[in-house]
């Protein structure tokens, strides 16, 4: 069973998305504007995966893992290796070796703290207080600033392309750092 | 000292309105609302969530009439708090050792988060059966 979890702001933008599928998803499509799972799972980037098994449990930490290869040039990720090694797991319940690249990301204090600041600032930026939400969105990225879900996640709240020259310079300071985080599904992928 | 309307967020419930006063710089928010929202009662034991008790020394956050200082509860839980006086806004997360004992368990924690039309999905309503979580975004 798929549980697809939104770390978006409105349901519109969501929405587009989902409209757009084809096939059309048949689970449950969930919005988390607080970054509830984030938080509660330890997620910092998307798209992301966690396995939970019948009692569960967690057999596989968080993975990013996209679902196809549209941003393959970029992220040099197979969508491939995560389907057949989720085939596996469902069909025979075999998980895949553990990948040395693969490691749960254990919060820090700086990191919640970042997470609080960033829902202030969303909260600021839904209300139209733009100048006040810029405050607490730049003391999250100063404590957090390897976290995608708030260096990327803020972006649009703050009227910022996801895909323009503040998000290039993000990647940049993420990949000069080591590419932090947990790694992807593909083992064969460089981060 | 002004009475005010504030927001108070956390992961679970997002922002929801509370009476509080705004003191300069400090916030203090209704002491039931607080309970509401966040679980912590201040009992006779100490900070009290569900059945754990944190013993505290100094009282002063809680304000004669009820009400609690957001900043000060914080600092005497050391949770993470942003409090914003200005935009009359108050947030509470929970602890990076408390979050990391939870992931260490390897427990999948249960959430409930609304679907696309506003219904309240449960993640336990599953049941016995295996799971993906897919965590994506728009941008």
């Amino acid at each position: 069973m798929v549980v697809a979890v939104a770390f978006d702001d409105s349901v519109d933008a969501a929405r587009e998305w989902v409209d757009a599928a084809d096939p059309r998803p048949e689970y449950a499509v969930l919005l988390d504007r607080e970054h509830l799972l984030g938080e509660l799972y330890g997620i910092v980037n998307v798209p992301t995966v966690v396995w939970v098994d019948e009692d569960d449990r967690i057999v596989r930490p968080p993975v990013v893992a996209p679902g196809d290869d549209l941003f393959k040039d970029f992220t040099h990720i197979d969508s491939n290796v995560h389907h057949d090694q989720l085939r596996a797991w469902v069909r025979e319940g075999t998980l895949p070796p553990q990948s040395d690249r693969e490691h749960p990301v254990v919060p820090t204090e700086e990191e919640q703290v970042a997470r609080v600041e960033r829902s202030v600032g969303a909260h600021l930026a839904r209300v139209g207080r733009r100048h006040a939400a810029e405050r607490h969105f730049a003391r999250a990225a100063e404590l957090a600033p390897m976290n995608w879900t708030i260096r990327r996640g803020t972006l649009p709240l703050r009227g910022e392309d996801p895909f323009g020259s503040p998000f290039f310079a993000f990647v940049a300071e993420w990949e000069a750092a080591g590419s932090p985080g947990y790694g992807s599904a593909d083992p064969n992928a460089p981060r | 000292m002004t009475d005010a309307i504030v927001s108070l967020i956390n992961a679970e419930h997002g922002a929801r309105e509370l009476a509080g006063t705004v003191d300069g710089g400090r916030v203090l928010v209704d002491a039931d609302g607080f309970a509401a929202l966040t679980g912590w009662t201040l009992k006779a034991e100490g900070w009290c969530r569900g059945e754990v008790c944190v013993p505290v020394r100094d009282r002063t956050p809680v304000a004669a009439d009820g009400r609690i200082d957001v900043a000060g509860f914080g600092a005497a839980l050391s949770m993470p708090t942003v409090v914003d006086a200005e935009e009359r806004v108050v947030a509470l997360g929970e602890r990076a050792d408390t979050r990391a004992a939870v992931i260490a368990t390897g427990d999948a924690p249960d959430f409930e988060l609304p679907d696309l039309e506003g219904r309240p999905f449960r993640f336990s309503s599953i049941g016995r059966k295996k799971k993906l979580l897919l965590a994506w975004a728009s941008w």
